[in-house]
């Protein structure tokens, strides 16, 4: 089968395609840096030690966030979170903390290289979203601040609602390529503008 | 031809916009918003193609999904689609239509032959007939014959030129069918808040109420159906999908549908979009199905069902003929004869078997005050014509002589079918239900609420009401309950009389075919034949007459076949039961199931950071796994293998770079990684120092290599593993198990870093002169030793990136692997080339590497490591440490694992400058008779221009002590024996010093 669609890259970077006034809003989402910290906060020191490097209370409910501007720690799972920062200045010393987290029973990985960031926005976002991931995105299930680990179509994908209008994805470097061209090609029906990058 | 039989005024065809297009070669007219049906009809062409046993010339049987026979041919070329039913595809402007399963001619078909000869070929004929004689395989000749003449339309030899993609949607009711019932659930349940998807397969909303002269709510019924969508439309929480079909119902109410986008959508637009949409309640709105009666020559085109007459009336305004005769057991049928009259039709009888005193519905008295002429306890016996029909026999129910009708249109009502086909598909149970000689839902599910039509509430008011209802339980189940009681839609209640059950009309004439099936002309006698060779089950009967297959599924035949199979085996109706619902309830393309993933999208495509930088300088790329990695780097009028060879000479006599950003790595940290790797590894790891990589090999349970690679120790608690690349996934989960099921006290955490770290290494005598120019650290041999790791900067044309150089050697050769974070992979990439370019740096690829490591004498998980083999079998036995336990460990004591003739790793010289075979295996003498005792096999072979020789690795029964020995590897496949010198597995510098300088 052959797709039509298939071999177009030319509306994957900056502009407008599709439908006019466009339905959705896609543009690379920066961080300067994305940390892996694991442990388990019901044993101490751990939690508190975490809490304390980060001047942050990391979120314990399953798929939430927390954000204390420019820093975002997300829930990846019960012993697990993803710490974005959109300023280089915010995480600094990896391998000090690094240091004092193996102390106090955890663990910090850099992973900063290792996903692609984008934001999709736009009243569409929700039903582009749902083409290629099988989550529901309404902001009854999908509040704002909730992340969720799933599929964008083949692919593994980290989603998080930052607002009503905006939702934010990593997706692994290696994979991304294919990956923003499903995006780009589910925003497809209802238009969508490229923007360049701003901050996650 | 125009439009003949269009009515001047009324249906929602958009007059202003004739659409032409052409059927069997012939040029045709009809509107936006036709069906390809209803434009034919329009034109007068009943006759539309011929039927798959029989060749009987067939006619448009329905308006819906149900069709049986008008099946056509769509477009050429490589988007002809085959058995599109008419009755539901959208007319657009140039459609090249084409009936099928006819030769030379749909009017002069020579496979007409089969319907004169149909008494050699009854139901189940091929299982009987084509068997004899016994002996002589004559079924494999008769079942070419058989195929060509079978089948109806053809497939298309050329790719789809189409795409088709997926939706996911969730909501809190669905509501399937935007009828009546389903228009009432949808503003119920969306009244209270819930969210509601609405999907319908038509292309407008309203279902039986399109185009009908009805009253809801005291005003038209399109105002309402106006009003109704107008409302729905307006709410954010409201989903509306037209032609859409819901085809099947799955686990935890996963419903499939099935939306067509159309070719006349934006560039790019997929044609269909299947939606699998999760909801939490159901509302199933899908009417329900007019079913025929079987008499004489039913199938004569002309012959419709009454229900679609007048939708062809009401909703498209075409005249399905001059004059018309209706044949019915119900009252519903009557508003259909009333329609035919208004348009203009002469309604020359309707023919009734119910006695005059029970025709007495609203329907009926309005017939009789308009002048129809009803003949009341009478039956149709058989129908007359050839390619359409001409004249009807009628005859009275109580015996005596028939008389003849003269007629050039036949509607049919034998009663209706409820659709319950997803209430069955999610194990809802079927109830008969005798006054309206049907099965209706039988049983409560919580997660789907029957409605209208489907539910066997027939009629309007009933629909309305039972939508109504459905929509607000729907709604609740799903925790959505309305502040106030909406108030249901209202319509007058039409008083209807009873239906008399008539499955067929009785024939006394050999040869009448009455058909029950008309899509895969399954008549009563089949049946009759069916139950007479036992097969009583109506599972048995379907397969054995294929009633009730096809694109139409039964959706006329079913409940006939099952009542007349009771009548033959003398039983009741519920006794004998319905066949299972499957899906999908109408055909679904099959292009939509897999949407974009074919082709190259089969599977995702991974890139290293570095993949454009090996595209431009014409790298020929070769899948490993899921990632591209080069192969080799040909240069202008030079093969692959030569290039490869170029590379790792190059390797061996001045400096290359390879891209090993594919190979798995995983970061270790906790206070029990060194206890952690004990066990995992067959050698010692708590002697490992900060700034020391060492190879590891790991043992599955059984004692087998699993996994090999290098682990590095960064800081005291804190280890870099590499993987293979293939292995990459599967050691992860590996680890992640021990740490998570296993050894959860162990204060160990893992993170896969594949991701974050680009990766080249840089080999050969100049490797060092090369590195010594971009970093800053002191790399020589004194400050930097073999199987060292430091942290440094590299720079570049780019900047300064922060590295982690290791250094270890897959070539042999002085090397080094740099690791930077992924995003700065190139640049790092491109410094080491430009600080190589006065050393002759070439970069090599995945072939020039696998030359140089077979030299090496260096295994592969896979070729070597074939899951059958141990350290010891690959040379390794030296690295299990004997002081500790580890995976596996404990099965190496088994005898069996310590035999004399276990395969060993041996390195292979082809003699006589013969070319190694592909897949050799090892043997003492190529020419013994066979089977030849098999020693061994091959497992990696090249060309070494380093050595000048074919070489290989294999396994070999007690390799080890065959070192000097000359074998044979031998190929039946390639009919190649080679003379072969066994030695060691390492070919170039076995003592490692070049990698050491």
């Amino acid at each position: 089968m052959s797709d039509p669609t298939a071999n177009v890259t030319d509306w994957t970077s900056v502009g407008r395609y599709g439908a006019s006034p466009p339905g959705v809003m896609l543009a690379e989402a920066t961080f300067t840096a994305a940390w892996n910290l694991q442990g388990d906060t019901s044993r101490a020191p751990f939690g508190g030690e975490a809490n304390r490097l980060f001047d942050l209370a990391l979120p314990t409910a399953p798929n939430t966030t927390a954000r204390r501007a420019p820093l975002t720690a997300l829930w990846l799972g019960p012993t697990s979170w993803l710490i974005v920062a959109s300023e280089a200045h915010a995480l600094t010393d990896f391998a000090a903390k690094r240091d004092a987290l193996n102390a106090a029973g955890g663990a910090l990985f850099d992973v900063t290289a290792s996903s692609i960031g984008w934001s999709v926005g736009g009243p569409r976002a929700e039903t582009v979203l749902a083409k290629s991931c099988p989550l529901d995105f309404h902001a009854r299930s999908f509040a704002d601040g909730v992340c969720a680990q799933s599929v964008l179509g083949h692919v593994n994908a980290l989603y998080y609602r930052r607002n009503t209008e905006l939702f934010t994805m990593l997706v692994a470097r290696s994979y991304a390529r294919g990956a923003w061209k499903t995006l780009c090609r589910s925003a497809l029906q209802y238009g969508y503008d490229v923007l360049p990058p701003f901050a996650f | 031809m125009t439009q003949s039989h269009r009515l001047p005024e009324g249906g929602i065809v958009d007059r202003s916009r004739p659409l032409r297009f052409s059927f069997d070669g012939a040029p045709y007219e009809g509107y936006a918003g036709d069906t390809l049906a209803s434009a034919l009809l329009a034109n007068g062409v009943h006759l539309v193609g011929r039927s798959f046993k029989y060749h009987r010339p067939r006619g448009i049987a329905t308006a819906g999904v149900e069709e049986p026979n008008a099946l056509l041919q769509i477009d050429v070329g490589a988007r002809t689609e085959p058995n599109v039913r008419a009755s539901v595809f959208p007319l657009r402007e140039g459609l090249v239509a084409a009936s099928q399963n006819r030769w030379p001619s749909l009017s002069l078909d020579a496979g007409a032959v089969n319907d004169v000869a149909s008494r050699l070929i009854p139901a189940g004929f091929y299982y009987k007939t084509f068997m004899w004689p016994a002996t002589s395989k004559a079924w494999l000749r008769y079942e070419h014959v058989i195929r060509h003449a079978a089948g109806m339309g053809r497939s298309a030899n050329a790719p789809d030129p189409d795409h088709y993609e997926h939706q996911h949607a969730h909501c809190d009711v669905m509501v399937i069918g935007a009828g009546p019932a389903g228009l009432a659930a949808a503003r119920a349940a969306a009244m209270t808040g819930a969210r509601v998807i609405l999907c319908d397969e038509h292309p407008v909303f309203g279902g039986s109420l399109v185009g009908a002269s009805a009253m809801v709510d005291d005003g038209p019924a399109a105002a309402w159906i106006d009003a109704t969508t107008r409302e729905l439309k307006g709410s954010s929480l409201v989903t509306l999908l037209l032609r859409t079909t819901a085809f099947g119902h799955y686990d935890d109410n996963l419903i499939g549908l099935i939306e067509c986008v159309g070719e006349d959508s934006a560039d790019g637009a997929p044609r269909e979009r299947l939606w699998k949409v999760r909801a939490k309640s159901v509302v199933l709105a899908s009417g329900a199905h007019e079913r025929a009666i079987a008499y004489a020559n039913n199938d004569l085109p002309g012959t419709l069902l009454a229900g679609a007459a007048r939708t062809y009336i009401d909703r498209y305004a075409v005249r399905p003929g001059s004059r018309a005769v209706v044949f019915t057991n119900n009252d519903s049928a009557y508003a259909a004869a009333l329609a035919l009259q208004r348009a203009g039709v002469a309604v020359a009888a309707v023919i009734d078997p119910r006695p005059d005193a029970a025709i007495d519905g609203q329907w009926p008295r309005e017939a009789r005050a308009a002048g129809l002429p009803i003949v009341p306890g009478a039956a149709v016996a058989r129908a007359h014509g050839r390619l359409r029909v001409r004249a009807v026999d009628v005859v009275p129910l109580s015996g005596g002589a028939g008389r003849r009708i003269e007629c050039d249109v036949v509607c049919v009502s034998g009663g209706w079918n409820p659709a319950v086909h997803l209430f069955s598909q999610a194990r809802g149970r079927l109830r008969y239900d005798a006054e309206h000689a049907t099965f209706v839902p039988g049983s409560a599910l919580s997660q789907m609420t029957p409605a209208g039509a489907a539910n066997g509430r027939f009629g309007l008011a009933a629909a309305l009401d039972d939508g109504h209802a459905a929509g607000i339980e729907a709604a609740y189940r799903a925790g959505f309950a309305a502040a106030s009681a909406p108030q249901p839609p209202r319509a007058a209640a039409i008083a209807t009389g009873a239906l008399q059950p008539l499955w067929s009309v009785p024939t006394t004439r050999k040869g009448d075919k009455r058909f029950v099936d008309l899509q895969n002309d399954v008549t009563v006698a089949d049946i009759a034949l069916a139950a007479r060779e036992g097969y009583r089950s109506v599972e048995h009967l379907k397969r054995y007459t294929t009633l009730g297959m096809g694109t139409d599924q039964g959706k006329l035949s079913n409940v006939v076949g099952l009542a007349l199979l009771a009548e033959v085996t003398g039983r009741s109706i519920p006794e004998v039961g319905t066949t299972t619902f499957r899906p999908p309830y109408s055909p679904v393309t099959l292009g939509a199931i897999p949407g974009h993933a074919t082709g190259k999208e089969m599977e995702p495509t991974r890139c290293t950071a570095m993949h454009d930088w090996h595209a431009e300088r014409g790298a020929r790329f070769v899948n490993t796994g899921l990632w591209k990695r080069p192969h080799s780097y040909p240069r202008a009028g030079e093969s692959p293998d030569d290039a490869a060879n170029r590379e790792a000479t190059n390797v061996r006599s001045r400096v290359g770079i390879v891209d090993v950003s594919t190979l798995g790595k995983i970061e270790l940290q906790g206070n029990d990684v060194a206890e952690f790797l004990n066990r995992a590894y067959i050698n010692r790891w708590d002697t490992l120092a900060v700034g020391r990589c060492r190879y590891g090999v790991m043992l599955r349970d059984d004692g087998m290599v699993l996994d090999d690679g290098t682990t590095s120790r960064l800081a005291p608690t804190h280890y870099l593993m590499t993987t293979t690349t293939v292995n990459a996934v599967k050691v992860m989960q590996h680890l992640q198990h021990l740490l998570q099921i296993d050894w959860p006290e162990l204060e160990v955490f893992a993170t896969s870093v594949t991701e974050q770290w680009a990766a080249a290494a840089l080999s050969g005598p100049d490797a060092r002169r090369v590195l010594a120019k971009i970093v800053d650290i002191d790399v020589s041999n004194g400050a930097f030793a073999f199987l060292a790791v430091r942290e440094c900067r590299v720079s570049g044309a780019n900047g300064e990136i922060p590295a982690r150089v290791f250094r270890m050697s897959y070539s042999g050769e002085l090397a080094f692997e740099i690791h930077v974070p992924a995003d700065r992979g190139r640049a790092m990439w491109e410094a080491v080339i430009a600080a190589g370019e006065e050393f002759g740096i070439m970069p090599y690829g995945t072939e020039a590497m696998s030359t140089l490591r077979i030299e090496k004498g260096h295994v592969v998980i896979g070729p070597e490591a074939d899951g059958r083999t141990t350290a010891d079998d690959l040379g390794m036995g030296s690295l299990v440490n004997a002081a500790k336990w580890c995976i596996g460990k404990p099965m190496l004591a088994r005898a069996a694992l310590s035999a004399p003739d276990r395969w060993q790793l041996v390195g292979l010289t082809a003699q006589d400058g013969a070319i190694m075979p592909r897949g050799a295996k090892i043997v003492a003498d190529p020419d013994h008779a066979l089977p030849n005792p098999m020693l061994g096999h091959v497992t990696s072979w090249c060309w070494s221009p380093n050595l000048d020789a074919w070489i290989a690795l294999a396994l070999v029964a007690n390799g080890r002590q065959r070192h000097g020995e000359t074998l044979w590897a031998v190929s039946p496949l390639a009919n190649a024996k080679v003379r072969v010198t066994v030695g060691p597995p390492c070919f170039i510098d076995p003592e490692g010093g070049r990698l050491r300088v």
